[in-house]
């Protein structure tokens, strides 16, 4: 331990300015005691386990509670905003998708919704294509939520939470790569549609899916819900009650813990959620223990979506008909991988001159959207996931720019976080569930 | 005059000529703004077929409480320009209006905006051209600002109403980017004007706190600026290079 010497002949200056002592570990018993008063500010984190990704906190500690918590965050900054500007409209898909990892169908249909919005085609997207986005994006809540659990589970000490939840996301991730090829970062959902028609043997396999989940979420329940150690754990921490949480801007389970039953999917729904039927849980605890009962009633909501929407699947193409917008999606498996299908390939290169060019157009320039801008939301697993797009009436987006539930939700841990011990700070963030690659994107 | 400058203006009335040929009558926005940094090849087809979809897609009116909801915030403050676009209601407001505004919205129970969902800002560099609407003819015309700006959007949303709505602000984009923070109504806009900030740099009066937040606190420059260098990627190949996308040819 040294003490840092405090400058001398100052004019009365050392009086006002505390001793400061570093200390290395090993030596805390070696301060003074008069250091027990003060307050203490450490660092946790940018890579500490728990923090889900790269936050860093900076907590002012009194004894083992906390006063403050400053929560820095960019560490994982890749500009995906500023990169969109500079590719075309379908393009931006794929950036947009590494934004939040969980939930990539959510923000794709988030940016794909807005930019319908923009070419004003919105009533025109196929039946087919939105009740296959909702099936899609459902999985995904609940993949989401299962990893949640998982690492959230983790944290407080339940391997067992951390494994269930890893392996039953799985099931899912393996029906997203069954669709679209691909575990995660889909680029599944296209302006207009879909990439491309769902493969033969969907349908059973996903309800069976929807089966084995039901049971596997069960045996989690079984595992926490009721869970001394759990309940001990969660209850209580990390309250946020609804006027903060409003005045926070904190939307999703979050809000709903804190009985406002405020769900996008039912108070402006898109993509059809209006024709099926579904309860948004709420609870009035406004702890992490309600936060957590929210996320496993969701799951089941989320699966009872899934089976209704595939009960009521119909048919027919999964692109806008106008050939100026439409992206080819008719694919079909090659013997060199999955390309565009041969009808389609005979019907541009031997037949249709003009569909050749067409196509060519439409790959390496693009669509146009007419100059404007507007805000679209989608229910993203952690709340209100916002596309605000500006176009400026050319080929690429003029700025995007996305409202992420995550960042606001770190926003607001400083609130969420005062007078816990540290200790319970793990809880409390686990609880809002960030995803860093939204929270900076 | 330079060669540079010549062909800046011949390319200026190319681009005129090729938007103005497509009659757009009726066209009832006078406020979006085409060109500027990142213009499309206007005579791709794509760019036609885009003014023929804004023909034969009518425009989404307002809803009736949307409607409802502009003649009451009106009513409140006469000097608010009005914007609808895809069923979606912008109030533009002065910048030194804006806190009243959405105190307003924010407060008064037929409004009731709880939620502040967004807040993000649009760079428009001097140059832009923006388009007018001529009142007789229909047929748009052009005018060239000199001074750029920038855009500054809020969206409010309201959970008892279940309506949401934009405010819109815009400061010139030079050392005078001030405006007022709203951190004393919203808890939610700390976070957010320090985005707004740290990739505009916008100066945001009355935070608490205003520092960088996603870029390092030594970062020079705002990246969301569209005169903000990409840079290029050097080519360890008898020193060639990757120009920035901005200028890439393909």
């Amino acid at each position: 331990m040294s003490e840092t010497p405090t400058p001398a002949g100052a004019g009365g200056s050392e009086v006002d300015r505390p001793p400061e002592y570093t200390v290395v570990s090993g030596e805390w018993q070696d301060l003074p005691d008069a250091v027990e008063d003060d307050l203490m500010v450490i660092n946790m984190g940018p890579q500490h386990p728990s923090t889900h990704g790269v936050l860093r906190m900076e907590l002012t500690l009194d004894g083992e509670m906390v006063v403050n918590n400053r929560p820095i965050i960019g560490y994982l900054h890749t500009g995906i905003e500023k990169n969109t500007e500079y590719r075309t409209w379908v393009q931006g898909v794929t950036f947009v998708t590494r934004m939040d990892y969980l939930a990539p169908l959510h923000n794709e249909l988030g940016y794909c919704l807005a930019t319908e919005e923009l070419l004003g085609i919105t009533d025109e997207v196929p039946e087919r294509a939105q009740a296959i986005r909702v099936i899609m994006t459902e999985l995904n809540r609940v993949s989401s939520h299962l990893v949640w659990l998982a690492t959230g589970g983790m944290e407080l000490g339940s391997t067992t939470a951390m494994i269930f939840g890893f392996r039953d996301r799985e099931t899912i991730l393996d029906i997203f790569e069954f669709v679209s090829g691909l575990r995660m970062n889909h680029a599944y959902i296209r302006p207009g549609g879909l990439a491309q028609d769902v493969p033969d043997g969907f349908d059973s396999r996903v309800r069976q899916v929807c089966r084995e989940l039901r049971e596997r979420i069960g045996e989690i329940e079984d595992l926490l819900t009721e869970n001394p150690i759990w309940m001990e754990r969660n209850k209580g921490v990390g309250v946020m009650d609804a006027e903060s949480c409003l005045s926070h801007g904190v939307t999703g389970p979050p809000l709903r813990a804190a009985g406002i039953a405020h769900d996008l999917r039912k108070s402006q729904p898109y993509c059809g959620f209006e024709q099926y039927d579904f309860d948004v849980p709420v609870a009035d605890t406004a702890d992490a223990y309600g936060r957590y009962l929210i996320r496993i009633q969701e799951t089941y909501e989320s699966l009872s979506i899934v089976e209704q929407a595939l009960n009521s699947l119909p048919g027919g193409p999964v692109m806008v008909s106008d050939p100026k917008i439409a992206w080819p999606s008719q694919l079909a498996l090659g013997p060199d991988g999955i390309g565009n299908a041969n009808e389609y390939i005979s019907r541009i290169m031997g037949q249709s001159m003009e569909a050749l060019i067409n196509h060519f157009k439409l790959v390496t320039e693009g669509f146009t959207a007419p100059a404007g801008q507007v805000y679209k939301a989608v229910e993203s697993p952690r709340g209100e996931l916002g596309y605000h797009v500006t176009s400026n009436g050319t080929n690429k987006p003029y700025r995007v720019h996305v409202r992420d539930p995550s960042f606001i939700h770190i926003g607001a841990l400083p609130a969420l976080s005062q007078g816990l011990g540290v200790a319970d700070i793990i809880v409390a963030v686990a609880s809002v569930d960030p995803v860093m690659g939204g929270v900076d994107r | 005059m330079s060669d540079g400058t010549e062909r800046e203006i011949i390319e200026q009335e190319v681009d005129d000529r090729d938007i103005t040929d497509v009659d757009q009558p009726g066209e009832p926005d006078t406020l979006h703004r085409r060109g500027g940094p990142g213009s499309a090849n206007p005579n791709m087809a794509g760019g036609e077929a885009s003014r023929l979809r804004e023909r034969t897609r009518p425009e989404r009116p307002l809803s009736d409480e949307l409607a409802a909801l502009r003649d009451h915030i009106v009513a409140a403050f006469d000097d608010l320009t009005v914007d609808a676009f895809r069923g979606e209601l912008t109030l533009i407001c002065a910048p030194e209006r804006l806190y009243d505004l959405v105190a307003f919205c924010r407060d008064d129970p037929a409004v009731r905006c709880e939620l502040l969902s967004d807040l993000s800002g649009v760079h428009w560099p001097g140059g832009t051209r923006v388009e007018k609407a001529s009142e007789t003819t229909g047929w748009p015309s052009y005018e060239t600002e000199d001074v750029g700006r920038f855009e500054i959007d809020y969206i409010l949303r309201s959970i008892t109403h279940n309506h949401w709505l934009r405010v819109r602000t815009e400061v010139p984009d030079d050392d005078d980017a001030v405006i007022d923070s709203i951190w004393e109504l919203y808890r939610s806009a700390d976070f957010m004007e320090r985005e707004l900030f740290d990739m505009f740099g916008v100066f945001v009066r009355g935070h608490p706190n205003l520092e960088r937040i996603l870029m390092p606190e030594e970062w020079e420059g705002h990246p969301h600026r569209k005169d903000y260098p990409l840079g290029g990627v050097d080519v360890q190949y008898k020193g060639g290079v990757i120009p920035p996308p901005d200028q890439r040819s393909y």
